[in-house]
């Protein structure tokens, strides 16, 4: 990796911004749920519903700052608990397109052939499905509600977690396999892979030691951007209904349930809005910055 | 240039075949449209008899290839096919629908329509605001105007469908009553004025991304040889600006076509939030419902869309781009 890239990265604001916003949503995601001041899922109805079933709003019920939804959940609560949900999958799904796209790209730009064939036709298959479409049957069909074992343990030990996960990585690691190859085959004609060849180093080796170095720069901004669209995916499905599973929150089931009562308590849409976006909106600049950084222009 | 088309469309079919066949395997061996469609409480006869006039008890081989319109019909529920014809993708038969009581052909006739209205729409706003603004910022580059303009569109990248489209439904619906609340309309006028908002939302990510291509082609452009030529030859900027935006537009145009198939399969979420009776609501319909046929159909339909804007944007590229050499490689 370039030495200067961290000097660049420094000097830029954007880069810093998103940095920052990153450290801050992630900080959130993992505190969150330990600083929750309620069960995310536990209906306080006699507490948080009024007598005609609005819920109580911002700061009416002592230890409920952000009131409630509309069955009577702490809003707060389940805000915290919510980002959990999304960044881990967004996280956890990250990692396997990762290492999927990182295997498949540097394999087939380092050996050609079929190999090369095998991969950039199955990315060619992948690119050519119509996405979302896929998911929601996949997820419509596997039923991940009927997979998760009980209330409130989507999580690393839920099948339902890992079948949501492994389907929006296997669906998206189709870049960076393709920029991973494009400079793989720039790598493996420099003279050192070459030297390292004719000392008798073997593939496996070689591949780790002298081309995985040299592409870890696209790696990490394709990777960052990456999880701003892993959180868009997971929160369009909990959105449509069919991601993480009632009653575990997640921003994107939240914000589809606040749309009921958008009139009367605009906040339950607008709270988990404003977090989905600021989120997004973090990798992305950070992703930006990244790229700036490792690939500058001028 | 023939020969490559050629070469490009085959693979293009080869793709879509295996797609439409890795979506069959799943709706069919995944899942089980016959229970999917009759209930967990259906009995086991019931079941039986289900599968039999369907064709859903022969093997899937059999299946695929009468779906396809290779091998003779399999379903014999359907009357018109009694005695060995075909009754596939290539006579132009997707079946029947097993929620509506319709053929699937005619389900998609009636709702392809409303999402390309949807979409036509929506790619007008796309370019209308996209280029308006990645022009402005290029040709004001490194202004305040520019910084502003080109923040906004970062911003832009980053809200997804699902959060634009119930805010603006409730901000210019609820409130202020401006458009309606969803759904389609009665008649042509009525519909657009029912895409407008749905459309916008649709818009966001498509403007933005054209404003940031057009800015940064625009601003490369703007420093080459030949627009400095024209400007020293004393043509009036705004004639200079003309002559370097077409030399821009190269990248747009490609991303256009790539962009095409996602205004018909990137509505999904959009046609729902707005009640938009077209593809996208269609889709959701039948896999919520488990309606195999219909799920198929609407897959058919994408596969080939993605392909055939594939397509087209290789070729706009070749037709506009005398550089891009299409007979080597």
């Amino acid at each position: 990796m370039d030495p200067r890239a961290w000097q660049r990265f420094r000097k830029n604001k954007g880069a810093l911004v998103g940095a920052g916003l990153v450290i801050a949503v992630t900080l959130l995601a993992l505190v969150g749920p330990l600083a929750a001041p309620h069960d995310p899922s536990e209906q306080l109805r006699d507490v948080l519903l009024d007598d005609d079933g609005s819920p109580a709003g911002v700061g009416a019920v002592a230890g409920h700052l952000l009131g409630a939804d509309s069955i009577g959940r702490d809003l707060l609560s389940r805000l915290l608990h919510g980002g959990g949900v999304s960044l881990l999958v967004a996280y956890v799904a990250t990692t396997i397109a990762i290492l999927v796209g990182t295997t498949a790209g540097i394999t087939s730009g380092y050996f050609g052939g079929l190999v090369d064939t095998f991969w950039m036709r199955t990315v060619d298959l992948l690119l050519s499905l119509p996405f979302l479409l896929v998911a929601i049957a996949l997820v419509r069909v596997l039923d991940l509600a009927a997979l998760s074992p009980a209330q409130g343990e989507f999580g690393l030990r839920s099948p339902a977690f890992w079948v949501l996960v492994l389907l929006m990585s296997l669906l998206s690691w189709t870049s960076l396999a393709r920029v991973t190859r494009a400079k793989t085959l720039q790598i493996r004609e420099l003279e050192f892979v070459q030297a390292a060849r004719a000392l008798g180093m073997g593939h496996g080796r070689i591949l780790l030691r002298h081309v995985l170095p040299n592409v870890l720069g696209p790696i990490i901004v394709l990777g960052t951007t990456l999880v701003a669209q892993m959180i868009i995916f997971e929160s369009a499905l909990s959105f449509l209904g069919l991601g993480v599973p009632p009653p575990q929150p997640s921003w994107g089931s939240m914000l589809q349930e606040g749309q009921a009562l958008v009139n009367d308590a605009p906040r339950l849409m607008l709270f988990p809005a404003a977090l989905i976006v600021v989120t997004v909106f973090g990798f992305n600049l950070l992703g930006e910055g990244l790229r700036d950084a490792f690939d500058p222009k001028d | 240039m023939t020969a490559w088309i050629v070469r490009r469309v085959l693979l293009a079919s080869v793709i879509t075949v295996a797609v439409v066949a890795g979506v069959f395997l799943l709706v069919n061996a995944v899942g089980d449209p016959a229970v999917a469609t009759l209930g967990p409480n259906a009995g086991p006869e019931q079941i039986q008899d289900f599968k039999q006039k369907q064709g859903l008890d022969q093997p899937l081989v059999v299946q695929f290839g009468s779906y396809v319109g290779v091998l003779p019909c399999a379903r014999p529920a359907s009357p018109r096919h009694a005695r060995g014809e075909r009754c596939g993708l290539l006579q132009g038969d997707f079946g029947q629908s097993f929620s509506h009581d319709e053929p699937v052909g005619a389900v998609i006739a009636k709702r392809l329509p409303r999402t390309l209205l949807l979409g036509a729409v929506a790619m007008f706003f796309e370019l209308l605001f996209g280029l308006g603004v990645g022009i402005l910022a290029a040709v004001r580059r490194n202004t305040w105007l520019d910084t502003g303009l080109m923040s906004v569109a970062f911003l832009g990248i980053s809200l997804p469908t699902f959060v634009t489209g119930p805010l603006f439904l409730a901000a210019f619906a609820f409130r202020y009553g401006w458009f309606p609340l969803g759904g389609y309309g009665v008649d042509f006028v009525d519909h657009l004025h029912h895409a407008i908002l749905p459309a916008l939302t649709l818009a966001i990510l498509g403007a933005a991304t054209y404003a940031r291509v057009m800015r940064s082609e625009l601003v490369d452009t703007l420093r080459s040889d030949f627009v400095r030529t024209a400007a020293a030859k004393g043509l009036p900027p705004r004639r200079v600006v003309g002559h370097a935006v077409r030399n821009a537009l190269l990248p747009v145009v490609t991303l256009i076509g790539l962009s095409l198939p996602l205004l018909v399969a990137g509505a999904i979420i959009t046609e729902k939030i707005f009640g938009w009776p077209g593809m996208g609501s269609l889709a959701i319909e039948s896999i919520v419902n488990l309606d195999a046929p219909t799920v198929m159909g609407v897959v058919v339909v994408f596969a080939v869309t993605v392909q055939v804007g594939n397509l087209l944007a290789d070729v706009a590229i070749a037709v506009l781009d005398p550089r891009v050499r299409l007979d080597r490689g």
